[in-house]
């Protein structure tokens, strides 16, 4: 089959983010509850619009694509998440870019994920 | 665009949560927040905070939920002068156009309860006259499912009218009880958005009406009491009359 020339594929929007959470969170934890988060808030229809789909998530960093259009009803729907199974978590979106390498270079690359005890003590 | 200058007025101190406010503190800081106020419950231990913490500073505030509308101006007196703010968190109609009607008062919360909207345009226009800021609770969006969000959601939307049509002071606020419970400022600005906010009237909700509330209750430098304060001390030494100008 012909590949689908440029002009029509749709645009993308990639938000890197990061989980603070209280534990470990599993990848497939994580979709079901971002589904469940969307279906939620703007129904079946306004998810399907928004087209998310969670990319790499790895050592609590990931990255979550979406349509340019709908980059803001899609960090709504994140931040309503409040816990995945039962862990408590909060979901911080460090950046949003057009591509995945960008969004990956430049928000994730050697960042470490806030760990609210130790921070504070640090701060002390 | 200013892209600092955040403030989160509504952190709640839960005294037996193992949640410091420290953590609080730091986890503000990291979100992107430059000022937060945490909100002592009333009649519990107000402690000063003084902690130091370079990137964020930390206001205090008491939170009062009282019983009926005849009790607010006696609580609100007696903390005045020891916190930097004073929050209502209304519910019924008649606490909060109590609430609305003190100038004292700084901020109004929890305004709807369940499906009743306790605002409307009298309770608008009071504020709007005696500077009292009403709080849109995005934490109400996170913690809520179902019915209940459509309600709040609902309800946003007809005070965000209100508020727009009365230019009464708003504020954005996540109310978190722990630090799980904070969102970033740019995650507050696209819930605001779900009823209709723009992106212009959620950051100043979020920075420059905050900032006002706490400048206007801070005194300025060199403030003694109504009406006289300190504008220079150089000519001390020569003479022993006091230099406070009335």
């Amino acid at each position: 089959m012909k590949i689908l020339p440029p002009t029509l594929r749709d645009g993308r929007r990639y938000l890197a983010f990061e989980l603070i959470a209280e534990g470990p969170v599993k990848r497939d934890d994580l979709i079901r509850e971002i589904f469940s988060a969307a279906g939620s808030l703007l129904g079946d229809v306004g998810a399907s619009e928004c087209a998310i789909r969670l990319l790499a998530f790895e050592d609590m960093k990931g990255v979550v694509r979406c349509s340019p259009e709908r980059t803001s009803n899609t960090r709504a729907v994140l931040a309503t998440i409040r816990d995945v199974r039962g862990t408590r978590v909060l979901f911080h979106v460090l950046g949003i870019s057009g591509t995945v390498r960008a969004a990956t270079k430049k928000y994730l690359a050697g960042v470490d994920v806030f760990n609210p005890v130790e921070q504070s003590h640090i701060n002390e | 665009m200013v892209e600092s200058g955040y403030y989160d007025l509504s952190v709640s101190f839960v005294p037996e949560s193992s949640n410091r406010v420290e953590e609080l503190a730091a986890t503000a800081g990291h979100l992107g927040y430059s000022g937060i106020a945490i909100n002592y419950p009333a009649n519990s231990k107000i402690s000063s905070v003084d902690f130091d913490f370079e990137d964020i500073e930390i206001f205090s505030a008491v939170a009062i939920r009282p019983k009926n509308a005849s009790k607010i101006h006696s609580i609100v007196d007696r903390y005045r002068d020891r916190v930097d703010l004073i929050t209502v968190c209304g519910g019924i109609e008649s606490i909060n156009r109590a609430a609305v009607e003190n100038p004292r008062v700084d901020i109004l919360t929890d305004m709807n309860m369940g499906r009743e909207n306790g605002f409307n345009h009298v309770l608008a226009k009071a504020a709007s006259d005696n500077n009292v800021a009403v709080a849109f609770d995005l934490g109400s969006l996170i913690r809520l499912r179902g019915g209940n969000r459509v309600h709040a959601l609902s309800n946003f939307r007809k005070n965000l009218q209100l508020v727009r049509k009365y230019d009464v002071p708003y504020l954005l606020t996540s109310s978190p009880q722990s630090v799980y419970d904070m969102r970033a400022p740019r995650e507050l600005i696209a819930l605001a958005a779900l009823f209709g906010m723009s992106r212009e009237e959620a950051i100043r909700g979020l920075s420059t009406i905050p900032e006002a509330i706490i400048s206007g209750n801070r005194p300025p430098e060199g403030y003694l009491c109504e009406g006289v304060e300190i504008i220079g001390t150089d000519i001390e030494d020569e003479c022993s009359r006091g230099d406070d100008i009335v």
